[in-house]
């Protein structure tokens, strides 16, 4: 479990401040993918970083099982870190070391015995499927063959939590959906809270239990990945979610509305069923089904062109059958 | 033509004593300096002004120096140090006082060429500061290092010819003396040839070796 408590973080050169978190505050559950996401600057590799105060925290606190990270002293800090695992975006592996020796680093580092390294190292080769590679050098292996490695790495010791800053990043989609799947499993098979942070949107629907949406340092919204992607709280957070806003300007933008379908909702034919009930139009501008960790979120954006009173109406029955339906534009 | 093989044999074997000792004393001295002027920056792991600060200011004065400025200036500290100021051994004292300081820069830039990723990373292992150095730092710069000591090789052969001409011994001396004063051409140039292949030799060796260590 991590608590971050009112965490801010400041960077000053001279008289130049730049707020990069302003006072966050986050509760993490043991064992959950928790995802971090939010536009370029937003302050995402900030907050992962004051974590391992890899980065120092101007004010607030975090707690990793109850122990306050913030005021650890030298060396439980350096005994900290090594439960905490973590993935970069450039990989951060030792060019001049092997495969084997790249993944036996933290175990020399805490001057384990090396029979016991060379077992545990060898787990993890199997584990992320590398066994062949092992006494290739980085330069060798392809970009996802080194974020394996790294996540071996920082695997090898057992750690309670993994933190990753944009660990796909820098690689291709098919690439990158092994990477998740491989964190998923890791997830699943050892209970490793993963905190991961992207700017990617798929990567959360993909494998994060819970999201936190970040902007200009703050958190506009977190909670359950479904319930933050299919009911957003917040006007920026729909804003941010919800890609099928964009519409066609030469449109008519009179009475349109976004209505989302969750898995209790999705496959009934309650379209059909609105335009026979309540004798209605509906124009349909664009829709897609969406799965968010494995579950089907339907979007439609329509338009209906009745009164008030039946929008009202329709909007009823839609909540009965589990559909949230919004106002994007009423002119 | 004996006369000649032997009077060049025991000038390049002092050569080679005052060269690869000095190089010991230098690399003994200047990794450690330029380790410490690399980790002592602002933002490094063991950030300290003052010792950065002097420690800089050090070096570019002594490599401000001509090497033989520095010879004369420094004949004191080479007395105490050996007992006497003539002597392939005396010579030892001028070459690491000039070598060293040269070589730490060479360190300082080959540890600088370390990405900044692989240093953060092991911060995030919780590595300690020697450990960084000694693991991270240290194997991630060898090639650049190995680089580094040749030229630095060179450069003490090329100083250890003037300490020579001052009373060191070895190759440059014989040159001067025989080869310039006595005008026997001859030595001359077969010194100069040895010096010449020496140099062609250590730095392709290096370069030899610096590829297979490198493995980016
Ligand atoms: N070392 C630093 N010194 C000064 N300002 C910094 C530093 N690191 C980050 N910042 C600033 O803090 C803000 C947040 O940066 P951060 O790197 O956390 O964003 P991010 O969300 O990770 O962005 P990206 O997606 O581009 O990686 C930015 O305005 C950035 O310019
Ligand atoms: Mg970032």
């Amino acid at each position: 479990m991590i608590k971050i408590e009112n965490l801010s973080k400041v960077y000053s050169k001279e008289d130049n401040k730049v707020v990069a978190l302003d006072n966050i505050n986050l509760f993490i559950e043991q064992g959950s993918i928790f995802g971090i996401i939010g536009l370029s600057g937003a302050g995402k590799s900030s907050l992962i970083r004051c974590i391992n105060r890899i980065e120092e925290p101007t004010t607030g606190n975090i707690l990793i099982s109850n122990v306050n990270v913030s005021n650890l002293s030298t060396k439980r800090l350096r005994n900290l870190r090594k439960n905490i695992g973590m993935i970069f975006q450039g990989f951060n592996l030792l060019s001049s070391k092997t495969v084997f020796d790249n993944i036996a680093f933290p175990l020399k580092l805490s001057k384990v015995p090396k029979t016991e390294i060379s077992k545990r190292v060898n787990e993890l080769l199997e584990l992320v499927d590398l066994t062949d590679k092992a006494n290739s050098y980085p330069s060798q292996l392809s970009g996802g063959q080194k974020q394996r490695v790294g996540i071996a790495r920082a695997l090898v010791s057992n750690p309670n939590v993994l933190l990753c800053d944009e660990a796909t990043s820098a690689l291709d989609p098919k690439t990158t959906k092994q990477i998740l799947d491989l964190l998923k499993r890791i997830n699943k098979t050892f209970g490793i809270t993963i905190i991961l942070i992207t700017h990617e949107m798929d990567v959360v629907k993909e494998i994060c239990t819970h999201v936190a949406i970040l902007e200009n340092g703050q958190i506009l919204e977190a909670g359950n990945t479904i319930d933050v992607f299919s009911t957003p709280r917040q006007k920026a957070t729909q804003d941010f979610v919800d890609q099928l806003r964009v519409l066609p300007t030469s449109l008519d933008k009179d009475r349109i509305f976004s209505l989302s379908f969750t898995h209790n909702s999705a496959g009934k034919p309650l379209i059909s069923k609105i335009i026979r009930e309540f004798e209605v139009d509906i124009n349909i501008l664009s829709g897609k089904i969406e799965w968010i960790q494995d579950k089907p979120i339907g979007k439609l954006i329509v338009q209906i062109k009745t009164d008030m009173s039946t929008l009202h109406l329709i909007q009823t029955f839609l909540k009965e059958n589990n559909v949230k339906m919004e106002v994007l534009n009423y002119e | 033509m004996n006369d000649i093989i032997a009077l060049i044999i025991p000038s390049a074997i002092e050569t080679l004593y005052m060269v690869f000792i000095s190089l010991a004393f230098t690399i003994l001295l200047g990794l450690p300096l330029g380790i410490t002027l690399v980790v002592t920056e602002k933002g490094h792991i063991l950030p300290n002004r003052v010792i950065n600060f002097i420690l800089s200011y050090f070096i570019n004065i002594t490599r401000s120096l001509p090497f033989v400025i520095l010879m004369v200036f420094i004949i004191p500290f080479t007395r105490f140090l050996v007992g006497t100021t003539i002597g392939t051994t005396a010579a030892i004292v001028p070459l690491v006082f000039a070598a060293t300081p040269f070589f730490a820069r060479i360190v300082e830039s080959s540890i600088n060429e370390v990405d900044w990723g692989v240093i953060e990373a092991s911060i995030a292992m919780g590595a300690s500061p020697l450990q960084i150095i000694l693991k991270a730092l240290i194997p991630e710069a060898m090639s650049s290092l190995v680089l580094g000591v040749t030229i630095t090789i060179i450069n003490i052969l090329g100083y250890s010819a003037m300490a020579g001409v001052v009373g060191g011994g070895g190759l440059g001396d014989l040159a001067v003396r025989y080869g310039y004063h006595r005008f026997q051409t001859n030595l001359m140039l077969i010194t100069v040839l040895i010096l010449v292949i020496l140099v062609q030799v250590i730095q392709s060796s290096g370069n030899k070796i610096a590829q297979a260590i490198n493995k980016k």
